[in-house]
């Protein structure tokens, strides 16, 4: 049993903040939430809207029909009370006119509490769970916590709504089990902080900011620091700066952002000090569609920088995967030396998600650094192609460049060391194939002869859709670069229907698989609407092209 | 150590303090081989001081001529990208605030392509010394006109003359907050030795531009013109905490090559302001032996 909550208003007037509120307080109370968000690049008016949908089954993404609108204004009313369900309602003030309005009188509520007109939010929150009928003691817990300061007047206000109206619908039977609840881009900044983060460095980006302003508020508790420096460019070769001298850090940013970190991409590549790149992608090109989503990022992350250079890149579906594949990239950036991108998208990273529980990461966090004895070579030539990093003040003269090379690191144009060193570099993109082996870079969800393919943030929707198709199950593909072909290639060959899915205008993965496995794939259900899909949207998109 | 030694970078193999034995590939009798003696001889008579462990430097370069020090100059060393030398060095010294940073670039490197670097990392107060070797030209792409071109260079992108007017970057400086503000004459090497050293223990963000001639692409600033019309500073009766006096001071000369020129060189400025990393409500970032306890982490989101 599931219900859809849309919740809606002007922006600045924390329709955000009580949608984030609701997802804790069900998520605690044993329920599983999805949380998505959806508003314009604006800060103050236009129109806001998030969307939960609630269960006690897993959920792992949005809907477009409700069961419940929650109205902060009349544009909410007027913009989705066509998608309100037959038997479903609306939760406003009663000033506002629509069809099945469960009518609040904030007016009075707010005069009697003497309150300010913001607190309306708490009202209509108070009022959604009693039309639920959820007890008020779960709401108010969640309260005092979120608001802290003013917990007494928001928790009145809450009580106020709560008791002002009358149970509408039931809510299944959950047990409390203290299930987690957390977004995309904060599982980014925890994997970076478990992975032993000591500085993020970022320039405001959406919708990676996020990340910036989680991890800027943790500053003291984990003893990191988060520094915002005049552009992307400062951001990515500060980066590079501090973890030549033995930090772990990691930079944060979208598309164009990214585009101006390029040439330090390939500063990586030759220099092969370690580098994180968080990218959380939106619709391009150019300023695109800045607060919505789309997976057009996909060959830009795997092909940018001048030159050949091994990179990862791994692309997590949702929040969990976040947490561990953020963790996995710093790992393998610091042990090897290497480029690691964690791309994601808006809506993965913006999105809350609901899970039982996190078991321990497999990979060991470390910053792979070597004790200095004797004659230290920056790039000694090893069968494994990874030297071990030493770094400045041990007594070691340690030494990056951005020009070829000999061991030591001095200036080389010669012929010879050109190639030592290009095999030298090249030779760490075996290491890192053979070490993903070990991190699932495929997952196939469900049974059937048929095969959907998708990566990154697509994957709620379409675990919530097999459940409406006909013998089809679910190949994600996590791990971009170094390419799992044999894998991919092995579940192709064994489907008979076989549909890419991609929040694109092209179906890039398609390409990659293509030029990886030498398999094409015809069948492709692409979505580029800014917009990220829905359970419905597979599905239909899935019979419309097998 | 022995300062002659360092100075003259005898070839005695990897790991020993006297040079790298590099083959020095400027063109013969290029100023640079003097920045490169004045840096050796700071480095010495500091580490001689107590002040610095050679262990702890790192030379950072952008690309052009100047780099190239990169592979003369035994420590430890960044060889990074084109205008991006500042922001690089800046997470050298937050990534490990014990180390000796010190940034080396060029004029077009770090007036034009990183310029946006330069006005930042002079707020940003960073503790670590940038050089500019400004010889005033494009010098390893073959003599194009830079920021602090005079107006009138003749390069093959400006056969006619370059129409723009120089940049100030002393000026520059000055207004976007540098505590320690310096010109200097490549070829007056104890002059030039004197101030790198005053810059690496001043606490805050050093720069020096160091003012030298391009034999092969610069026909007009030659060492006999930098010669007659330089004058030092500190045999004036400037105040160096004076930030007005330091403005007039830097107004005194627009990089032209005019013949009535009068170049100050010496410390402009110096003023005691707590550094960018020493401000941090973190403090031990980047000392600490993390044991990140993921459980704890996530237990936030419950």
């Amino acid at each position: 049993m599931e219900k859809v909550i849309l919740l809606g208003g002007e922006a600045g007037k924390g329709s955000s903040k009580t949608s984030a509120v609701l997802g804790k307080t069900l998520t605690r109370m044993g329920y599983y939430v999805f949380n998505y968000r959806d508003y314009p690049s604006l800060i103050r008016g236009g129109h806001n809207f998030n969307v939960l949908k609630i269960s006690d089954k897993p959920v792992y993404s949005h809907d477009n029909s409700f069961d419940i609108i929650v109205a902060f204004d009349q544009i909410t009313i007027d913009l989705h009370e066509k998608n309100l369900k037959g038997d479903g309602f609306i939760i406003a003030d009663s000033r506002l006119k629509g069809k099945n309005v469960v009518a609040v009188d904030i007016e009075s509520i707010i005069k009697n509490l003497n309150a300010p007109e913001v607190f309306g939010n708490n009202i209509l929150l108070g009022a959604l769970f009693k039309s639920l009928g959820l007890p008020m003691s779960s709401l108010a817990k969640t309260l005092q916590e979120e608001f802290p300061k003013k917990a007494g007047m928001v928790e009145s206000a809450a009580k106020a709504g709560y008791d002002s109206v009358e149970k509408k619908t039931e809510m299944p039977e959950v047990k409390g089990n203290g299930k987690y609840f957390i977004s995309g881009n904060e599982a980014v900044g925890s994997g970076a902080v478990a992975a032993g983060l000591d500085i993020y460095f970022a320039y405001p980006m959406t919708p990676a900011t996020p990340v910036l302003h989680f991890l800027a508020s943790k500053q003291k508790e984990y003893d990191i620091i988060v520094v915002q420096p005049e552009n992307e460019i400062a951001v990515v070769n500060a980066s590079l700066g501090a973890n030549y001298a033995g930090a772990t850090t990691m930079v944060g940013t979208s598309g164009g952002g990214f585009a101006l970190m390029v040439e330090a991409l390939s500063l990586q590549g030759m220099s092969e000090v370690p580098l994180v790149v968080y990218l959380a992608s939106r619709p391009a090109p150019s300023t695109g569609v800045p607060t919505y989503s789309e997976q057009g990022d996909l060959k830009f992350a795997v092909n940018a920088g001048h030159g050949e250079f091994p990179r990862v890149v791994v692309a997590p579906g949702d929040a969990k995967e976040a947490f561990y594949r953020t963790m996995e990239a710093i790992y393998l950036a610091n042990k090897y030396r290497s480029l690691s991108i964690v791309l994601a998208d808006k809506h993965l990273g913006e999105s809350n998600y609901s899970f039982d529980d996190f078991s321990a990461p497999s990979v060991k966090p470390g910053r792979f650094l070597m004790d200095f004895k004797g004659d230290y070579k920056s790039y000694k030539i090893t069968k494994a192609g990874v030297t071990s990093r030493a770094v400045p003040g041990q007594g070691a003269f340690v030494r990056a460049t951005s020009y070829e090379h000999d061991e030591y690191g001095y200036t080389r144009e010669d012929a010879e060391w050109r190639i030592r060193m290009t095999d030298k570099r090249l030779a760490k993109i075996g290491q890192l194939e053979n070490e993903i082996k070990n991190l699932d870079p495929v997952s196939v969800y469900g049974r059937g002869d048929n095969l959907i393919i998708g990566w990154g943030s697509t994957k709620g929707a379409i675990i919530d859709a097999l459940g409406g198709l006909d013998g089809y199950r679910f190949m994600q593909v996590s791990y971009i670069v170094p390419f799992p072909a044999s894998e991919v290639k092995r579940e192709i060959e064994k489907s008979r229907n076989v549909v890419l899915v991609e929040n694109s205008a092209t179906g890039m993965l398609g390409d990659i698989i293509a030029e990886q496995t030498g398999k094409m794939i015809e069948k492709k259900v692409l979505k580029y609407d800014a917009r990220p899909f829905t359970a419905q949207d597979v599905i239909n998109g899935v019979e419309k092209v097998k | 150590m022995d300062a002659e030694k360092l100075v003259t970078g005898e070839k005695t193999g990897r790991g020993d303090k006297t040079g790298t034995g590099e083959k020095i590939t400027w063109c013969p009798g290029c100023a640079n081989n003097a920045i490169l003696a004045a840096v050796k001889e700071a480095l010495a008579n500091l580490e001689k001081k107590g002040v610095v462990e050679l262990k702890d430097v790192v030379a950072v370069t952008g690309i052009g001529c100047h780099a190239k020090i990169y592979d003369y100059l035994n420590a430890n060393g960044f060889y990074g990208l084109h205008g991006r030398v500042l922001p690089t060095a800046m997470g050298i010294k937050l990534g490990n605030p014990k180390l000796t940073v010190i940034g080396f670039g060029g004029d077009g490197d770090t007036y034009a392509e990183g310029i946006e670097h330069f006005i930042h990392a002079c707020r940003y107060n960073t503790d670590f010394t940038m050089l500019v070797h400004n010889n005033q030209t494009f010098a390893l792409t073959t003599g194009q006109a830079t920021p602090t071109s005079e107006q009138g260079f003749k390069g093959a992108s400006t056969p006619t003359g370059a129409v723009e007017q120089p940049l100030n970057p002393i000026a520059l400086a000055l207004v976007s907050g540098a505590t320690f503000v310096a010109r200097a004459f490549a070829l007056d090497v104890p002059h030039l030795t004197s101030m790198i050293e005053q810059a690496v223990q001043h606490r805050g963000f050093a720069v020096i531009d160091i003012l030298e001639p391009c034999l092969i692409w610069h026909n007009n600033n030659t060492t006999q013109f930098f010669r007659q019309h330089t004058y030092k500073l500190e045999e004036s009766d400037h105040n160096v905490f004076d930030i007005n006096e330091a403005l007039r001071k830097a107004r005194e000369w627009d990089y032209s090559s005019n013949e009535d020129a009068k170049i100050p060189i010496g410390v402009f400025y110096k003023e005691i302001r707590p550094t960018y990393e020493e401000q941090w409500q973190a403090k031990t970032w980047h000392a600490i032996d993390r044991k990140p306890d993921w459980k704890r982490i996530l237990a936030g989101f419950k």
